[in-house]
């Protein structure tokens, strides 16, 4: 056997290995139990009267850190001491500590208490209750169960109890204030970031000219910032707002993590939770990342291919100012109380359900104008890139940017006008009342699911695909070389333009949909992760033929590949069906794709705006802050999201608004470990965020007094690189385009069949002139 | 002209739909008026994309064409996905497919 | 608030289109504005389908106001656009062809999208709940109660020829306005023709291709909500009837959860000497007894909303095309298409077209089957 087979066989005996000895996965067949707020209802459904429980020996006013002995009782109901069991009880209390004093109660974790097997048998418990060491206002709720003593009975013998709540409160010694509304908090927070811009936006154009700081000067300014259809100001517009929204949907993230930091928390209710991580979603995908794609999108295509402007500058201007209205409309909930909590997937008939909050039908509206917007620029940037290349920019000689910017416009154009439908049929839903989700009018909720996944799997890789645009050109030029494989990389993104369409049914596993389309699915998501892996590859073997030069910028791209693949990788356990109907709506579910969204888009956001930023804005940034944010950013960022996956395995659900933890394994809660990593993840998460601001704080101080920049800072060869830092308005003499002539980086050599094929629909060459209609 | 032969099919469907055909299967249409339907709208569809929209005869008529069927794959796509998978459908199935059989 | 220069026109119009696209422009932001005001203010007037508050139907035309106050901006600008500048493609497959050109088409791309997902939906809806009529002949329905099935409107609309007249006048309609439209860009483009000709043929046609589009909206609403009457001689082909009632009072409405219709209702057909056909079960159960007859009630407002839904999105597209009718016809009557811009209508042409082509797919399969 030759060396090459036996490298072959050792690696796959290496990986068959580890696949035998790879930890199993448990999951809890009972999932997790919130008595506090639902009660006792495996017992029953609702409160009876008839059992009246209490509490004594709670003092009306604690002294710090003293221990107080409280009997837990009830009297009523169908308990009697003939009965093999009496009652149990739930003691839940919002600060302090509870602990058992004898084997009659177990405690969950210190804020909850509840009965053993051998104390089932009572009706009156005894416990200490430890007073917290500072002022907190003390709620004590508590749940009592009177048992019929059916044992054998329907069941499992808990039909037939009867049980009622009880909520006692204990003051402090010095009187405190209510806790924050969470809504209150977020609306001042987002008030205060709003204000914080204006005042940065007015001081940058302060400094930009002193002596024209006059209401004079200042008008025709902001005139021609709302009415500028200049693609340069488009993008920058563009940048402002999504940067805002990305410390939007951070502070949300900020939030949920608070409540999630401990076990049992109170700091947001349900309700509030649900409209969270909805808002959570939707700002990060609709009024983050994709405006901040936009955003390069619009500086840098036209300049990249040698175009004066887009194809149509007014209608540009158009999707940009859709946006910001449409944020407000989407916002209207959170400054009411009572916005949208279905998920930022909507998911029907709650939907359309009068339970929903009403803030879901401005949520559903603001959507509707974002996918306006979405056409618009997709029809845009097509048409520019397809028109517009500077004379001798072939197809196969266009930079890789602008090849994933084409392809991310082209599945986001052709996959958003089924999310609109499906939005307009919830908002009309909602307003006139048609019955396209009505169940009891015949209306069927998996058409929203089938509707919404068309769109939104394309929408995961329409944020992604422009990530790896600017890897492959930050990689490049940090590298020396051009790309490697520059064809393959092209086929290998429209490949997975073309597969990410035939997808979508992976979301819907368990949703109850066509076995067959099922399958189907299954083995097309395994498909589509080849494309990806091509491209990895083309990536790494980039950096080893060349050799790297390390900017902040390439730091960004190296931590790129390290958590995408990653992210790619926890991304592969959801196609086999039998492992996502475990895995499904668990965290392992969030780490991933935090890890493919914030440690892929974010990441290559971040390594643009590195790479671009001089050319932008014609001054270069501080590389020293650069590399401070990275590493503080990558190393939080990592601490954040990895245990993650631990916690999913765990079976610690998403989108539930707490979670508990548990000695006792057979109850079905997490582990007391998954405590301490919500802790960690929720710090982690704190210095992220804050991490960030070392970039803002950065790009500020570059504005105003950084560095001016060369054309050409980095030794990059595609056309942007040629003009001014920043460049002229229009981009390119329409009259006097530049002409691409040595461009054997991207050359593609003599075209292939596919593109012969092209060739013959072309318009022939020497008629250009001629062509009359 | 293009309009008169728009005009005439036009026709033919009213009229079709009107003599209220019988109502069985043929061929893969549930019944006879879907049929005629289905096999008048090619033709008009046709006409109006390549005479009205200069699809046919133009210099550019070729990758303008390509361009207008590029969706097309999208189209059925979506179609089969969506529009002919609502959970009755599954009673189409043959019995080792459905769901309680396995 | 601009400075009005020939380096920066101003943003509101009018343009001097030889240095290319305006640089700024008050339309986008405005019309955005608009849609949104609109999009608030409609939530605000109904909800689950009932009016909440009346008052909020003034903001709703504020900002529909506002987005037409937006639109005349654009126009303002567009007016003075005489062809100088209309920019070429200049890369391949598409070189030498009109940028706007290759623009409408991937837009049109796009409404093929559009219009894909509401036959989706249809289709959806159509083949996965049972047609009333099914469930009739099925017996499985108690009188009093209803029951959730798929009433097509097609049902209604293609029961007798007058009830199809608005539908096929229409198509008919559409089918005209799409020759009168070749028509206007035929002769916009005829080079040896004297101007003032040109300016009143381009007029009459533009302007009769709206009045086409305008005869197409009137009829859908005659159609849908008011009906119209039968002169005596053709009464008697109409079961003695005077008058065709409209889609809305029959009942077919998307809040009808108790629709009820003569259709399925066994008192009447025998009244009337239809009867029930013999092989069917509701024939057998009655003939047994088992069934008493009487008229069936059915929910049936999914039907209703995909119905009115699709052909009002198409409804609404044709409503796009009239007011950019309008202008256009505004802007020939003032002689402002010639040779040189005349490819503007063939841009208008092909959305119009697309517009017609939509309809020929959805008059069949709604309104006919």
């Amino acid at each position: 056997m030759n060396r090459k087979s036996m490298r072959t066989l050792l690696v796959l005996s290496a990986i068959a290995m580890a696949m035998i000895v790879s930890p199993a996965v448990v999951s809890y067949p009972t999932g997790i139990q919130g008595v506090k707020d639902s009660g006792c209802n495996c017992h029953g459904a609702t409160t009876s009267s008839e059992v009246v429980p209490s509490i004594t020996g709670l003092p009306d006013q604690y002294n710090y850190s003293e221990s107080y002995e409280i009997v837990v009782s009830f009297v009523g109901g169908p308990a009697s001491p003939t009965n093999s069991n009496q009652g149990g009880f739930n003691l839940w209390v919002s600060d302090g500590e509870l602990s058992p004093s004898d084997a009659t109660v177990q405690s969950y974790n210190p804020n909850e208490v509840s009965h053993t097997e051998a104390g089932n048998d009572q009706t009156s418990w005894t416990l200490i209750w430890t007073s917290p060491s500072s002022d907190r206002n003390v709620e004590f709720i508590l749940h009592t169960n009177s048992v019929n003593g059916n044992a054998d009975g329907a069941n499992g013998g808990s039909s037939g109890d009867m049980w009622n709540k009880l909520t006692a409160k204990v003051s402090p010694p010095v009187l405190v204030l209510e806790e924050a509304d969470p809504f209150v908090v977020l609306s001042t927070l987002i008030v205060v970031s709003a204000i914080l811009l204006a005042f940065t936006l007015a001081y940058v154009f302060y400094r930009t000219n002193p002596e024209s700081f006059t209401w004079d000067y200042f008008a025709p300014w902001i005139a021609d910032w709302l009415t500028t259809t200049d693609h340069k100001k488009v993008g920058t517009l563009y940048f402002v707002a999504g940067l805002f929204f990305l410390g939007v949907g951070g502070i949300m993230a900020m939030m949920i993590r608070i409540q999630l930091a401990v076990p049992g928390n109170d700091f947001l209710t349900q309700d509030q939770y649900n409209q969270f991580f909805t808002l959570h979603g939707t700002t990060m995908i609709f009024l983050a990342a994709m405006p901040l794609i936009n955003g390069f999108a619009n500086w840098m295509v036209p300049l990249q291919i040698g175009a004066p402007d887009l194809a149509l500058p007014r209608l540009n201007a158009m999707s940009f100012w859709l946006q910001p209205v449409g944020a407000l409309l989407i916002f209207t909930g959170v400054f009411s109380g009572s916005g949208a909590d279905t998920g930022w997937t909507g998911y029907a008939p709650y939907v359309v359900s009068e339970t929903a909050h009403m803030g879901t039908t401005m949520w559903v509206a603001g959507q509707i104008m974002l996918v306006a917007s979405s056409t618009l620029t997709g029809i845009n940037f097509l048409t520019t890139i397809a028109v517009m290349r500077a004379p001798g920019m072939g197809w196969l000689q266009m930079p890789l940017f602008t090849w994933s910017i084409l392809i991310a416009n082209l599945m986001l154009f052709l996959s958003i006008p089924a999310f609109g439908i499906g939005l307009i049929q919830v908002y009309l839903d909602r307003v006139i009342g048609t019955a396209f989700y009505d169940v009891s009018a015949g209306g069927d909720p998996l058409l929203w699911s089938h509707l919404f996944w068309y769109f939104g799997h394309p929408e995961v890789y329409v944020v992604i695909v422009p990530a790896f645009g600017v890897i492959s050109e930050v990689i490049a030029t940090s590298a020396r070389r051009s790309i490697f494989g520059y064809r393959s990389m092209v086929y290998a993104m429209a490949g997975i333009g073309i597969v990410s369409f035939i997808v979508y049914g992976h979301h819907m596993f368990t949703s109850g949909m066509s076995p067959t389309l099922r399958f189907v699915t299954m083995l097309t998501t395994m498909l589509v992760a080849v494309p990806t892996g091509i491209k990895i590859f083309n990536w790494l073997k980039t950096m080893h033929g060349g050799s790297l030069v390390y900017r902040t910028h390439t730091l960004w791209t190296l931590g790129f590949l390290v958590t995408f693949t990653l992210g790619g990788i926890s991304g592969m356990f959801f196609p086999s069906i039998a492992m996502d109907l475990h895995l499904h709506e668990s965290y392992f579910v969030v780490a991933h794709f935090h890890y493919v969204l914030v440690g892929g888009t974010v990441f290559g956001f971040y390594a643009a705006i590195y790479y671009w930023f001089p050319k932008m804005s014609g001054r270069m940034l501080d590389e020293k802050l650069g590399v401070l944010h990275f590493l503080v950013g990558f190393i939080s960022y990592n601490a954040l999201f990895w245990p993650m996956h631990r916690l999913g395995v765990w079976g610690m659900a998403r989108r539930h608004h707490t979670y508990f933890v548990t000695t006792e394994e057979a109850m079905g809660a997490l582990p007391i470990e998954a405590a301490g990593w919500n802790m960690f993840i929720s710090v982690s998460a704190f210095i992220f965020f804050f991490s960030n601001f070392i970039m803002v704080a950065n790009m500020i101080k570059t504005l105003i007094r950084g560095e001016k920049a060369p054309p050409d800072p980095w030794g990059g060869w595609s056309f942007e690189w040629m003009t001014e830092s920043p460049p002229p308005t229009p981009s390119f003499d329409p009259h006097n385009l530049p002409v691409l002539t040595d461009a054997n980086e991207h050359i593609a050599n003599e075209p292939g069949t596919l593109s012969k094929l092209f060739n013959r629909l072309m318009v022939s060459e020497e008629d250009t002139e001629e062509v009359t209609h | 002209m293009n309009f008169i032969g728009l005009m005439v099919l036009t026709l033919i469907e009213v009229v079709a739909v009107g003599f209220h055909l019988p109502d069985e299967r043929i061929f893969i249409f549930s019944n006879y008026t879907l049929m005629i339907l289905t096999v008048v709208a090619i033709p008009k569809f046709i006409m109006i994309a390549l005479i009205f929209m200069h699809l046919y005869g133009e210099e550019d008529s070729g990758i303008l064409t390509v361009t207008a069927l590029f969706p097309s794959f999208f189209i059925i796509i979506m179609i089969l996905f969506i529009g002919l998978t609502h959970p009755e459908a599954t009673t189409g199935l043959p019995a080792w497919c459905r769901p309680g059989t396995y | 608030m601009s400075v009005h220069d020939d380096h920066h026109p101003s943003a509101w119009g009018p343009h001097d289109w030889s240095h290319g696209a305006p640089h700024n422009s008050w339309s986008p932001f405005i019309m955005s504005v608009g849609i949104g005001i609109f999009l608030f203010s409609v939530a605000g007037v109904y909800r689950w389908g009932e009016m909440i508050d009346a008052g909020s139907i003034a903001l709703v035309f504020a900002g529909l106001a506002i987005i037409m106050f937006g639109l005349a901006v654009f126009w303002r600008q567009d007016m003075s656009f005489d062809g100088a500048y209309e920019p070429k493609a200049t890369g391949t497959p598409f070189r030498g062809i009109d940028i706007r050109k290759v623009s409408v088409w991937i837009f049109l791309m796009s409404e093929m999208m559009v219009f894909t997902s509401l036959f989706s939906t249809y289709m959806r809806y159509r083949f996965g709940i049972e047609s009333c009529e099914s469930v009739f002949e099925s017996g499985q329905w108690v009188e009093g109660t209803s029951v959730t099935c798929f009433e097509p409107a097609g049902h209604l609309i293609a029961s007798s020829w007058f009830h199809i007249a608005p539908g096929a006048i229409n198509t008919f309609a559409l089918i005209v306005s799409s020759f009168t439209v070749v028509q206007a860009l035929r002769y916009a483009k005829k080079v040896d023709l004297d101007h003032k000709v040109r300016t009143k043929l381009v007029t009459r046609y533009l302007g009769a291709t709206t009045v086409l589009a305008i005869l197409f909206l009137t009829l859908k609403m005659i159609e849908w909500f008011i009906g119209f009457p039968l002169p005596e001689f053709l009464a008697e082909y109409n079961h003695g009837d005077t008058t065709i009632k409209s889609l809305y009072a029959e009942g077919y409405l998307i809040n009808a959860d108790s629709y009820q219709h003569h259709y399925y209702d066994t008192a009447y057909l025998a009244d009337h000497g239809h009867g029930i056909s013999h092989d069917t079960e509701l024939y057998a159960m009655m003939e047994s007894g088992t069934h008493s007859g009487g008229q069936m009630m059915a929910n049936i407002r999914v039907s209703a909303s995909t119905f009115y839904v699709t052909t009002g999105t198409h409804g609404v597209h044709v409503l796009g095309g009239i007011i950019g009718l309008m202008y256009m016809t505004f802007k020939a009557s003032r002689g402002g298409y010639t040779p040189e811009n005349a490819v503007s209508i063939e841009y208008f042409g092909l959305y119009w077209h697309f517009v017609d082509l939509i309809w020929v797919i959805v008059f069949p399969f709604f309104y006919l089957y």
